[in-house]
């Protein structure tokens, strides 16, 4: 039964990459470089959704394994050469190692606690690149994943090259993280959120599975982070401002903390959101100070109107709708 | 159940995502990306706001007059020249965005006077105007790898070097404060390097060097810091090689600190309205060295100057004609001539070609000439040096502007001997 359902998920993934595949080659280069940063947008929501949605966890500090995939990406592409391939697989490895180690930590707070560290790592980690003459300091590293291969033609943008890479990375992971979460290991986690004494009752080690879900959701975080970087050129502090994490966690509650299926809504909710500042913005002709503020001030207020009026995320609410629209017709 | 539930969800998301995307098919492409046959469009981008801002954030009203006073005599062959601003916070990740922005959504013709080393260096990597063809005219910043015509194509610089600035500055200092003490502070990046590699080739050596780390996060700025430094290795003369915001602040804690050596400053930080406005005393001022390449802002004797200030307060009423301004307008008149110069009809590719063909014979404000060719991407290469009067203006000593000119090579300082030609009439492109 386990096996005959992610198959069939894995139908859905192919199809819906054909999708892109076709909806990429038809639209203009600005949408493709929007396309390449919402398949950032959907890794990294996608590995909170799994941490705070499936294991109960917080964490207000995403940029900052984020961050550390990028650097690690970077690093080993600028330093030693790296091809492209094993620059993502070390940005997912070294996250996790930082994910793991932060997991030991986490599984011992709970609640303010760990929102507080996470947010401090935050804070602290990105400019702790300014100590290190390797990480390049305020002016950051170059990450270049290079050129699209020649076969695929003349008019094959850069853009479109970040746009498969980007698009390829985001299926996989989100269709492992779907059967992921469907597995042992995402009921453990379940049984954790809901209950941590009956979980560990009926044999859960819950602090165990508590550090694997951070190890996975920053493994899935540093992908992102390389996939960032990779959009954006280069590697800095200033790429991981604490306004990243906070946007990250407002895409993960826009999409429903619990559904995964609902990623693409955060996604594209926060491609989106700059677009709709910068059209409001020119419109009113307002202030410089107000123009640069204001995406992080739709992202806030956008947070807030959806704890207030959709807490669960419009999918699980459409969803919640229908079960009790469905029993009122039962009975 | 569920899992039908689950597949529908699916498809809707998927029909979201196709649709968000598809919005927008391929525009209908124009003869040249940026011109229409009433407009070129031109793109810049630069900190509009955030530490680094106070000065800089003068420059695009400063083109933006020059570029109204031409529209208004007729435009360039009867197309208006229209100027888009996006504000980079002087944050490399920004100016990349941002640049992206112009490119693709505003789809400008060319960038101009995009602020910045770090932010041009990674716009040049990541969006590559090079690869594109898209001219980038008078990057603002002196980093002398821009220089490099392999490496940047359709980079153009105006600006001197920063090597040039520190070999002359060095010259400077020989001649007039030969075996004093010196200290230095500079920004941690390759704007900075690039000082040093200058005050390196003309051997000039510091008793105390002190890096302050560029960037946006306003709580690593630590004046008080620098100023011990330099106070402690007792440095009688120092030069300031940072931005505006950098230089006032440092000028502004030594004030408080009562530490008053000889102030040399940088001419990307010696922006006198920004020191001001800072609420740094004019008397911390008053005496400082300064560098220009332009006529001073006071001397409303020069023609350029007159009719800059005139066009500027104009549009601008209530603001400071600053060097800044002065800098930003030269910019906007060089540019002008080079899309005349580029024909009728205005490609990226003329665009590039006029000023590589006949950029030498452009007009300008400065008091070095240009120094275009099919070889040359680099503009000016020259200085003049005074000092700030108790009002704060950088002028000549003695009236007189003495202009130095070097290369960003090995090549000796010597005195110019270059004589601007007369402005062209009303200041328009001829």
């Amino acid at each position: 039964m386990h096996k005959l359902k992610s198959s069939r998920n894995l139908g859905f993934f192919v199809v819906f990459g054909f999708i892109l595949f076709l909806v990429g080659n038809r639209v203009d280069e600005l949408r493709v470089y929007q396309g390449a940063t919402i398949a950032v947008y959907v890794v990294a929501i996608s590995s909170i959704i799994l941490l705070t949605g499936y294991s109960g966890q917080v964490s207000l500090g995403h940029g900052a394994l984020l961050a550390i995939g990028a650097y690690s990406a970077a690093v080993a592409r600028d330093n030693f050469h790296a091809p492209v391939v094993l620059t993502f697989v070390i940005a997912v490895l070294a996250a996790a190692i930082g994910g793991a180690l932060l997991g030991v930590a986490a599984a011992r707070l709970s609640g303010p606690y760990l929102a507080g560290t996470t947010l401090a790592l935050a804070i602290g980690l990105p400019s702790l690149a300014n100590q290190f003459p390797i990480f390049g300091g305020e002016q950051g590293i170059f990450f270049d994943v290079g050129v699209p291969p020649a076969s695929l033609g003349e008019d094959f943008t850069q853009y479109k090259w970040f746009f498969w890479i980007g698009a390829l990375a985001a299926l996989v992971s989100t269709w492992l993280v779907a059967n992921i979460l469907r597995s042992r290991y995402g009921r453990n986690w379940r049984a954790g959120r809901s209950n941590e004494t009956a979980a560990s009752l009926s044999g859960i080690n819950v602090a165990g599975s508590k550090i694997l879900a951070f190890t996975i959701s920053a493994g899935i975080a540093g992908l992102a982070g390389a996939l960032l970087s990779m959009t954006i050129g280069v590697v800095s502090p200033s790429a991981f401002p604490l306004a990243l994490s906070f946007s990250l966690l407002t895409g993960a509650v826009l999409s429903g903390v619990s559904t995964l299926s609902g990623v693409m809504i955060g996604a594209v909710t926060l491609v989106a959101i700059p677009e709709i500042a910068d059209v409001v913005a020119t419109r009113l002709g307002v202030s410089e100070t107000l123009t640069t503020n204001l995406p992080g001030l739709m992202v806030s207020s956008l947070l807030i109107l959806t704890v207030l009026f959709v807490p669960n995320g419009p999918i699980e609410q459409h969803r919640t709708r229908h079960a009790r629209k469905a029993a009122k017709e039962k009975n | 159940m569920k899992a039908m539930n689950r597949r529908k969800l699916f498809t809707v998301c998927a029909t979201i995502a196709v649709a968000s995307l598809a919005i927008t098919a391929i525009p209908a492409q124009a003869a040249e990306v940026g011109v229409s046959s009433t407009e070129i469009k031109l793109g810049m981008t630069l900190p509009m706001t955030g530490t680094a801002s106070p000065g800089y954030n003068k420059i695009p009203a400063a083109v933006k007059a020059y570029f109204d006073y031409v529209n208004a005599n007729g435009g360039i062959n009867g197309r208006k020249l229209t100027l888009v601003v996006k504000d980079d916070q002087y944050v490399p990740t920004l100016a990349v965005a941002k640049t992206n922005e112009l490119i693709l959504k505003d789809k400008v013709m060319a960038l101009l006077a995009p602020l910045g080393t770090a932010n041009n260096k990674a716009v040049a990597a990541v969006v590559n105007p090079g690869a594109r063809k898209i001219p980038v005219l008078f990057v603002n910043t002196g980093f002398s790898g821009f220089a490099d015509k392999k490496k940047y194509p359709t980079t153009f610089s105006i600006l001197p070097s920063y090597i040039m600035e520190a070999k002359i500055m060095a010259e400077y200092i020989k001649d007039n404060f030969a075996g004093k003490k010196l200290g230095l502070l500079y920004q941690d990046d390759d704007f900075g390097d690039d000082a040093l590699a200058g005050f390196k080739q003309a051997g000039l050596n510091f008793d105390i060097k002190v890096a302050y780390a560029s960037g946006s996060q306003g709580d690593k700025v630590s004046p008080g810091g620098w100023i011990t430094k330099l106070q402690a290795s007792g440095a009688e003369v120092v030069i300031l090689f940072g931005v505006s915001s950098a230089t006032a602040a440092a000028l502004g804690t030594a004030a408080v600190m009562k530490y008053a050596p000889q102030w040399i400053l940088g001419s990307v930080g010696g922006d006198a309205t920004t020191i001001k406005a800072s609420g740094v005393p004019a008397g911390v001022l008053y005496n400082a060295v300064g560098a220009s390449f332009a006529p001073a802002t006071t001397d409303t004797a020069d023609e350029y100057v007159k009719l800059f200030q005139e066009i500027y307060l104009k549009a601008n009423p209530t603001e400071t004609f600053d060097n800044n301004v002065m800098v930003g307008m030269n910019t906007a008149f060089v540019t002008a001539q080079a899309i005349k110069a580029a024909g009728k009809n205005p490609t990226r590719a003329t665009l590039i070609a006029a000023i590589e063909k006949s950029g030498k014979s452009f007009a300008s404000a400065a008091l070095v000439p240009l120094n275009f060719s099919t070889t040359s991407h680099v503009g000016y290469n020259g200085y003049w040096f005074g000092k700030y009067s108790p009002t704060g203006d950088l002028k000549p000593a003695g009236g007189v502007y003495t202009v130095y000119t070097t290369d960003s090579g090995t090549g000796a300082v010597v005195k110019s001997t270059y004589k601007r030609p007369a402005m062209p009439a009303k200041g328009l492109p001829n």
